[in-house]
């Protein structure tokens, strides 16, 4: 218990999922996922459609209850869902999660709010020049593109400076400014830990430092737990 | 709970039986055994019936109530199909309920529909769970997020039965009705006696159907499953 | 709480911005008296008796009606997750849509009574009608915006929801229909009327805030 305790409060360890679950009428379609991510490392999530990808971070998200199991993230328990927990998350999920009759401007004040992001002006504001918005920050996000969708997807979900980014196919949509974009803000960003679901194998070389593959539910390649250090330690 | 398990083990072997003999008892009771009322004649045989039925009314409500509780904590569908199964059988039973009422109404007080406080609260609970069945039948029953959204409304609906009694009840104040022949609350020994095996004998009847219902749902549940499972390994 | 406000402001804007639903609803409210008036010809015999029903009804199904448009778009859009994975409680989340809902509401209810006082020259805008309108839309309000939460795709939405929510309402509706009637004069017979309409908004206020985050989890 001890061991646990300290464990769970290490700071090394940026996610940890142990023996997670989730089952969808009477199918794991994440099944028994354990595995253990150091703070700063940057993993790519891999696997064929329906081997549970987007379901993990859905967990590790807190949008999804695990049926059985538990994850940390930064030390903070799944389960207690608690405020911190979320505020260090930053999600990018399939759908771009925006206010469609809001500009971006707009999008982001709201987030910022809701995040209780101080000095919002100037944080939005490096936002959405760092992704070449700025201009277009007054227009409807509806007539916006798919590419400049994921551009402020992206900002909303970087908003709150989180420190560990849950993201998922990323580069739907992004042209080739809007991918080195990403791979700068989010998926290499220093200091940062990322877990990214993707299809783009092609890629993983150029950000990702370790790799998680899963198939129907369960982990089947693994590079990064090994090298994390064992619970015992990092016992204080 | 081992001995609720086998006991629950038990039920296809207990059950019918005891409902059969008790089906049997209150026939006779009912019909053979019990005096002939003096003012309202045979009709009031009917009671042997409609007593029951709302007692049994009232078990399968706060059966679905306390399952639906069960949904949300337990996360488990097995008390979706004990929520639906029982609320099946209540709505069924506030049916049987109704419609022995009006019959005998209609003799009695000369218009089978009044709006009494009892029958009119007894006709929105009809309502609600008969709503609570069509919003669960629309859905897939092995929907985890429909059935979490059919028991919030079975516990909403369960919370408001005093309310809407109470205000049906204030409401019904305003017209003064006709002085109905009420029954009277002392009731001869003999009906009194054939009262209480009626009601022993349709509550064990709803408790099987109950148990009935459940194992349906539950069945039905599995097959999804087990088609969901099948499609994933055809897929793989 | 300024969470609360920030979802509030941010339903208030969108309501604003895409005001679609909430203009249906409205259209919806003044239609139905129109054509109340028409079934019970209002224009020429005394009013007064079926006014408080006509009233209510209107308000409920206009309150219904529009209960599922705010999480509509915020269903179909994803941002319904997003709210989730803010550092803030659901429940936060649920009292800002009610807020924003029982303000729509009373603003589509007011204009309302102030077209019904012209057009049944009676005095509608009286203090104790305003406390029981809103008191009695405070009571419905929040289990329409839990239902409207709940109501997973369009069939539902669309049909289901009055079917679910107007029999959950009898009592507030009955107690609405009472006040208001004592209030413009009507026997309303000698039940505290406006205690039991206070009991149903503090009831359903309690009961959809608690039942909501649970609503919610997946």
């Amino acid at each position: 218990m001890a061991a646990a305790a300290a464990r769970r409060v290490s700071e090394s360890i940026a996610i940890e999922a142990s023996a997670l679950t989730r089952r969808y009428s009477g199918v794991d379609v994440v099944r028994e996922v354990t595995f253990r991510i150091p703070a700063g490392r940057k993993v790519a999530l891999v696997g064929s459609n329906g081997a549970g990808k987007t379901t993990l971070l859905s967990l590790l998200s807190t949008l999804v209850q695990p049926t059985t199991g538990e994850a940390w993230v930064e030390g903070h328990p799944l389960a207690g869902r608690s405020a911190a927990l979320r505020r260090s998350l930053g999600v990018l999920r399939h759908s771009p999660m925006l206010y469609e009759a809001f500009t971006p401007l707009e999008n982001l004040e709201f987030f910022a709010r809701l995040y209780g992001v101080e000095d919002s002006g100037a944080r939005i504001e490096e936002l959405l020049r760092r992704l070449g918005l700025w201009r277009r920050r007054h227009e409807p996000t509806a007539v916006l593109s798919r590419g400049t969708h994921q551009r402020l997807a992206i900002a909303r979900a970087l908003i709150h400076q989180p420190t560990v980014l849950l993201v998922d196919e990323p580069e739907t949509g992004l042209d080739p400014d809007g991918i080195a974009l990403l791979d700068e803000l989010m998926l290499r960003a220093p200091g940062v830990t990322v877990l990214a679901a993707t299809h783009r194998v092609d890629r993983i070389e150029a950000w990702a430092d370790g790799l998680v593959r899963l198939d129907r539910g369960r982990v089947a390649e693994d590079t990064v737990s090994a090298a994390a250090p064992r619970p015992s330690e990092v016992r204080v | 709970m081992n001995a609720i398990t086998r006991a629950y083990g038990l039920r296809w072997v207990v059950l019918p039986p005891l409902v059969g003999a008790g089906i049997l008892a209150m026939l006779v009771g009912a019909v053979v055994a019990a005096p002939r009322e003096l003012v309202e004649g045979d009709v009031q045989r009917l009671m042997y019936i409609h007593v029951p039925s709302a007692q049994a009314m009232y078990l399968a409500f706060g059966v679905v109530f306390v399952a639906s509780i069960l949904v949300l904590w337990k996360r488990d569908m097995r008390w979706d199909a004990v929520a639906r199964g029982a609320a099946s059988v209540g709505v069924l039973f506030t049916g049987f309920a109704l419609v022995t009422g009006m019959l005998w109404g209609k003799p009695t007080w000369g218009v089978y529909w009044q709006w009494d406080a009892r029958l009119t609260s007894t006709l929105v609970l009809f309502l609600v769970y008969a709503a609570y069945l069509l919003a669960r039948a629309v859905s897939d029953p092995s929907d985890e997020q429909a059935a979490r959204y059919s028991a919030v409304y079975a516990i909403v609906g369960f919370l408001d039965v005093p309310l809407i009694v109470m205000s049906v009840r204030w409401w019904r104040t305003l017209h003064p009705q006709p002085i109905v022949a009420r029954l009277d609350p002392q009731l001869p020994d003999s009906m009194l006696l054939v009262l209480l095996i009626s009601t022993l004998a349709i509550y064990l009847l709803a408790i099987w159907l109950i148990a009935l219902r459940t194992d349906t749902e539950r069945l039905g549940q599995r097959l999804l499953g087990l088609r969901a499972a099948v499609d994933r390994r055809e897929e793989a | 709480m300024n969470a609360t406000l920030a979802v509030l402001a941010k339903d208030l804007r969108l309501a604003w911005r895409d005001r679609a639903g909430w203009l249906t609803a409205g259209a919806f409210a003044a239609i139905s008296v129109l054509t109340y008036s028409f079934a019970f010809d209002l224009a020429t015999t005394d009013v007064r008796p079926l006014l408080p029903g006509v009233l209510w009804t209107t308000f409920l199904f206009a309150g219904v009606f529009a209960s599922g448009a705010g999480f509509q778009s915020e269903a179909e859009e994803g941002t319904f997750d997003a709210l989730l994975l803010a550092p803030v409680s659901p429940t936060v989340v649920f009292v800002g849509k009610l807020l924003c809902n029982f303000i729509a509401l009373v603003v589509i209810e007011f204009a309302l009574l102030i077209a019904a006082t012209i057009l049944f020259d009676e005095p509608l805008l009286t203090p104790e009608l305003v406390a029981i309108v809103m008191l009695g839309t405070a009571g419905y309000v929040s289990l329409t915006t839990l239902l409207g939460t709940l109501g997973s795709g369009p069939r539902i939405r669309a049909v289901l929801l009055p079917v679910m929510a107007l029999p959950l309402l009898v009592p507030m509706l009955i107690a609405a229909v009472r006040a208001t009637g004592e209030s413009l004069g009507l026997f309303g017979g000698d039940a505290p009327w406006m205690l039991l309409l206070g009991v149903f908004a503090v009831w359903s206020a309690l009961v959809a805030a608690l039942l909501f985050p649970m609503a919610v989890e997946r």
